[in-house]
């Protein structure tokens, strides 16, 4: 065995370990990495679903009065056929109901939303002059996921001390959105079973034909009288400006109450002889929303009896930004207006919180890493020693900040998928700093260790195995790069793999170069046995 | 101890296996047993195969759809009939019910239509649960349990009436598990096929919530406008319409600009619900409730409605549907915790031999549309399609592009190999070994699958866990050949014993990368996605190193590109 002269370097792993070996930068950059990566994993948006371009829209034609078939022939079919023409579109289904032609299209996975939305626009608009006569105005409706899943949902109802009308509480609920709204990164909030105020007027058949009236009647009577006029400019003799308003001729319940819907006999006839006029609320809308809850939300109280109307505030939040930053605003939002909302007798339930549900999934796998660091730590203290054990376990968390801070400047969340390419990788990642270690630990137990410097050593040791290890690692690589190319939606679902676990792997490598020979060399010495070793006693 | 003349004892039984010929041949055997009986595993559906498992999450949603046509009074019935069974649960925080439309749109009702709905015959309830952490039953089991519940309780409430429960999907969202669909040009006949289709579909095991997506044909009555009585009555038609809308449904007639409050108040006109309402759905009550109905004319006159409209019983006319320009009726199923490749197959079988009477039948050729049958009538000879459709596509398409992406890599390891080896014998005994790792991935399953209450399926990430695991062995592999032509080329120790001194020396990185991989992988193994990945590491470490360990130097030792090397060759 050639013992005094000195080892060729062969492979890039043992360049790498000797360019480090003795920097002193190499602990700061140590501390960098790990710095930068908490910085991503604070400020990584997180989200529980991965993002999905699902790009498509509908088209609404709406012609009264026409038969299913009658619709398809005209409107459904040639529609269908111009889509045709549109590239980009994987599906279109078109659905022909009475008096209405609706075709939806899907486009490609991954395809640009806004050039999807835009070409969906021009080939309607460019055939419009194509459309049947009787036709309504289409509606092109494109949607588009990132913003509508709304992450959040808020149940406000009123408890059975409230006083508040209906209209009343839905303007608090209102006055609540409103402020949601300017919160920031919140893209569209939604109310749903709300209910508006509303006068109603309820006809008596009965007495309207007793009285001679038909509906035609009472219409055209209110409509009359309920016009709003804007200010009046007038100019006075010396040019000044003289504003006058008319006041609304209809401006509470008893005014619709009193309106004079015909004569009989000389004397008037008023709505209220032939009709209920009531404040309501609009009682066509049928679409209510109600919630079946227990008594301050725990399982050990029953449900209440009755079902509690509620009006139900779904918040969206704008794409890329933090789920979990987003819903804690909201929830001090809502906060802030508990006293109001307790003295006017009104409650709340956060009902649906992704935030949340994203936070959650990111602090178990923080406990997942953890908790298995600490188990492959224990494991290497017993086969290899605890300062070997020691320089593996710092290898995880640096290559770890490095993916996420990868990961976090090319744009992308933290969500289900991207924690399950860091569990992958979990196992694979230790295996560079494992394989160099064990390669240190051996060479410092040979014979022939004791004639060499500890730096030279090192580097031998790493750069010996550093040709397999990055040929294996290569091709752990290679596997997870054609992953990329999966199409669908399950392909993009799962993108975050094939992104982030090469990356990872790659920064394996290079940490495992870099930092094991640089931690051995001030961890590690040759074995006691080792007589005439310059460490020696 | 670690004294090149000392062999250690796993040294020792490599050289020793190496040395016979009878051994070798046995463990090469072996290995070739153990990998097709692993293989006839997944064929004789020991271990089943499944896109992605169901999550147990905190919240599930349930779709009731009450038959076209029906009020929002009968749909509130049904909705209450299910709320009731569900107020008796113990681990459900709060519902909501939303009516006539869906709940907040989710991750699952994005693809399934939910924020289009508008209609009376809809509600949807949003069921949440307490933290799954603290919850013993999987929300998974859960609607398991209650499905079967509802389903009998409350669709006989109004009769054709689908409640349909809803997992939040652990993959992409797709329209439902099964997708079925109809295309043909005959409305009639798709009508029939798909009613017939649905009807295998609900007696095939393991499917539930059968739903086939087309409008119910319902009795309506049809207003026909008699124009040479409206003309001569001196009425329009358009005032006939308005005032028949407005009497029954309502209209808002005028708004009102208030000072007091911040949004305009309509004014909504309509008859009164004592006096509006039928006795009874039939021709004669709604005669004579039109003949009270009176409209003015231009003298000034009264009319009565019914004087200027005759009333006729008609059916409905149903939606007509049409996906890339056919027309088609989608059926739809959902998988209750089993994998819907099983009960497709099942259904697509007895399908096959119960139109086989009526028409001739194709099946569809070797694309992720190979389910698919062709039906010709044979009395009239139109064409029929059945499609499958949803997640089952949406599987296909995934394994094959996970397919290719594998070929993929196994071509791209291969010259990655080659280059780096310039031997293809090498670079084959490494990919042959990775490849390997199948057996241990397998086996794992089927080991799990008898210790879990639940199917334990081999999933999407149990297949991204063997790719990766391709790249694990084909590590451990490259390791053992570089170290022991080492020893051969610079040392100058013979082969055999070489190949054995390399297999102990590695012998312990080997097993340390394994064993972290396992332990790093221990987490994932009880959890429901990922589980799949987690049993497929697991077990397809164990496999591999006894691959590299045992299987690999026997080859290594049979070809002839570990010979020691000429200097210059190198």
């Amino acid at each position: 065995m050639p013992q005094n002269k000195p080892y060729e370097i062969k492979d890039i792993a043992g360049k790498l370990a000797l360019g480090f070996l003795r920097n002193p930068l190499t602990a700061i950059l140590g501390i960098v990495l790990i710095a930068i990566g908490w910085i991503a994993l604070e400020t990584m948006p997180r989200e529980e679903d991965p993002q999905i371009a699902i790009s498509g829209g509908s088209i609404i034609v709406p012609m009264p009065g026409v038969t299913p078939s009658e619709i398809e022939n005209v409107i459904v079919k040639p529609l269908e056929k111009k889509l045709r023409e549109v590239q980009g579109i994987e599906h279109i289904y078109g659905m022909s109901i009475e008096n209405v032609g609706i075709v939806n299209v899907m486009y490609y996975i991954g395809e640009n939303r806004e050039d999807s939305n835009l070409k969906l626009y021009d080939k309607v608009m460019q055939n419009m002059d194509k459309l049947p006569k009787g036709t309504m105005q289409p509606i092109i409706k494109p949607f588009d996921i990132d913003i509508d899943v709304p992450i959040m949902t808020v149940a406000l109802y009123q408890k059975p001390n409230s006083k508040l009308n209906p209209y009343d509480f839905l303007e608090e609920v209102q006055a609540l959105q409103h402020k949601v709204n300017a919160i920031e990164n919140i893209a569209k909030t939604t109310l749903q079973g709300e209910h508006i105020q509303q006068f109603n007027v309820e006809v008596d058949m009965g007495k309207l034909s007793a009285y001679h009236l038909s509906m035609g009647q009472l219409m055209q009577a209110i409509q009359s009288l309920a016009v709003s006029v804007p200010n009046v400019k007038g100019k006075s003799s010396d040019g000044k400006l003289v504003l006058f308003g008319i006041t609304n001729a209809i401006e509470s319940i008893s005014d619709v109450q009193n309106v004079i819907v015909a004569q009989y006999m000389g004397s008037p006839i008023y709505l209220r002889d032939v009709a209920r006029v009531e404040i309501g609320i609009d009682k066509q809308n049928f679409r209510d929303v109600t919630l079946i809850h227990r008594k301050e939300n725990n399982i050990s109280n029953p449900f209440f009896k009755q079902d509690t109307p509620q009006i139900t505030l779904s918040i969206a939040k704008l794409a890329g930004t933090n789920a979990v930053f987003v819903s804690q605003d909201v929830e001090k939002m809502l906060e802030e207006y508990h006293h109001k909302f307790e003295e006017l007798g009104v409650g709340y339930l956060v009902t649906r919180n992704y935030g949340d549900r994203a936070n959650e999934a990111v602090n178990e796998l923080m406990h997942h890493l953890v908790i298995t660091i600490i188990i492959i730590a224990i494991m290497l203290v017993f086969t290899l020693g605890w300062r070997e054990s020691i320089i593996v376990t710092f290898s995880v968390p640096a290559i770890l900040a490095i993916t996420l801070f990868i990961a976090y400047i090319s744009g992308q969340t933290m969500n289900r998928i991207t924690l399950f390419a860091f569990l992958l990788s979990l196992g694979l990642l230790v295996d560079a700093a494992i394989i160099v270690i064990e390669n240190i630990h051996r060479h410092l137990h040979e014979e022939s260790a004791k004639d060499k410097e500890m730096g030279a050593l090192l580097v031998e040791a790493t750069d010996e195995v550093g040709g397999p290890t990055n040929v294996a690692t290569l091709a752990i690589i290679m596997t997870m790069v054609p992953m990329a190319f999966v199409g669908g939606m399950m392909g993009s679902f799962m993108k975050p793999i094939p992104y982030n676990v090469p990356v990872a792997l790659f920064a394996s490598l290079v940490v495992a170069y870099i930092f094991t020979p640089y931690l051995s060399l001030k961890l590690l010495k040759k074995p006691e046995h080792d007589k005439g070793d310059k460490y020696g006693q | 101890m670690d004294n090149n003349h000392k062999a250690g004892l796993f040294e020792r039984f490599i050289y020793f296996a190496l040395s016979s010929k009878i051994i070798k041949f046995l463990i090469i055997i072996s290995t070739a047993i153990a990998f097709f009986a692993t293989l006839t595993m997944l064929t004789n559906e020991l271990v089943l195969a499944r896109m992605l498992p169901g999550k147990s999450a905190n919240t599930y949603s349930i779709y009731i759809d009450t038959p076209t046509g029906s009020s929002m009074y009968q749909t509130k019935k049904v909705t209450s009939c299910v709320l009731d069974i569900l107020r008796k649960e113990n681990e459900i925080l709060n519902m909501e019910a939303f009516y006539g439309q869906g709940i907040p749109l989710d991750y699952a009702g994005l693809v399934k239509g939910s924020s289009m709905k508008q209609t009376e015959n809809v509600a949807e309830i949003s069921v949440n649960l307490t933290d799954k952490h603290n919850r013993e039953e999987p929300s998974f089991l859960m609607t398991q349990r209650l499905r079967p519940i509802i389903d009998k309780t409350c669709s006989s409430v109004i009769p054709g009436t689908s409640i349909k429960l809803v997992e939040q999907p652990s993959g992409p969202p797709t329209l439902a598990s099964i997708v079925l669909e109809v295309h043909g040009d005959n409305i009639q006949q798709n009508r029939k096929l798909s009613i017939e289709v649905a009807k295998i579909l609900s007696e095939t095991e393991g499917l539930v919530d059968i739903d086939i997506m087309v409008d119910e044909v319902f009795e309506k009555f049809n207003l026909v406008p008699d124009a040479e009585k409206i003309a001569r009555s001196g009425l329009g038609m358009k005032q006939v319409n308005n005032i028949l809308y407005l009497a029954f449904e309502g209209m808002v007639i005028a708004t009102k600009n208030s000072e007091y409050h911040s949004s305009q108040i309509p004014i909504f006109l309509v008859l009164s619900k004592e006096t509006s309402q039928f006795h009874s759905s039939s021709i004669d009550s709604l005669k004579a409730k039109l003949s009270s109905l009176n409209l003015m004319n231009m003298k000034g006159m009264m009319v009565p409605l019914s004087e200027v409209v005759h009333i006729k019983k008609v059916k409905s006319i149903p939606m007509i549907m049409h996906k890339d320009l056919n027309r088609m009726i989608n059926v739809i199923a959902e998988t209750d915790m089993v994998s819907q490749l099983y009960p497709l197959l099942e259904a697509r079988k007895t399908m096959l031999e119960y139109f086989s009477t009526q028409y001739n039948i194709e099946k569809a050729g070797f694309s992720t549309y190979m389910f698919d049958l062709y039906l010709t009538d044979k009395r009239t000879g139109e064409k029929f399609l059945l499609r499958w459709d949803g997640e089952m596509k949406v599987s296909l398409d995934t394994f094959r592009d996970l397919g290719a992406a594998f070929i993929s890599a196994l071509i791209l390891i291969f010259f990655l190999l080659v280059i780096y080896y310039k031997s293809f014998a090498l670079s084959g005994i490494i990919l042959v070994g990775s490849f390997l790792s199948l057996i241990g991935v397998i086996l794992g399953h089927w080991v799990m699958d008898m210790f879990t209450p639940q199917t334990f399926f081999l999933t999407a990430t149990s297949l991204i866990g063997f790719i990766a695991l391709m790249g694990i062995s084909s590590r451990n592999s490259l390791l053992l050949i570089d170290f022991a032509m080492g020893l051969i080329n610079n040392e100058g120790v013979e082969k055999t014993r070489a190949i054995a001194m390399a297999a102990a020396t590695r012998a312990k990185p080997i097993m340390l990368t394994a064993v972290a991989i396992i332990l790093g992988s221990a987490l994932l193994a009880g959890d429901p996605i990922f589980g799949g990945l987690g049993v497929a590491l697991i077990s397809g470490t164990v496999a591999a190193v006894f691959v590299s360990l045992i299987f690999v130097p026997v080859l290594m030792d049979n070809t002839s590109a570990m010979n020691k090397k000429e200097k210059e060759e190198f």
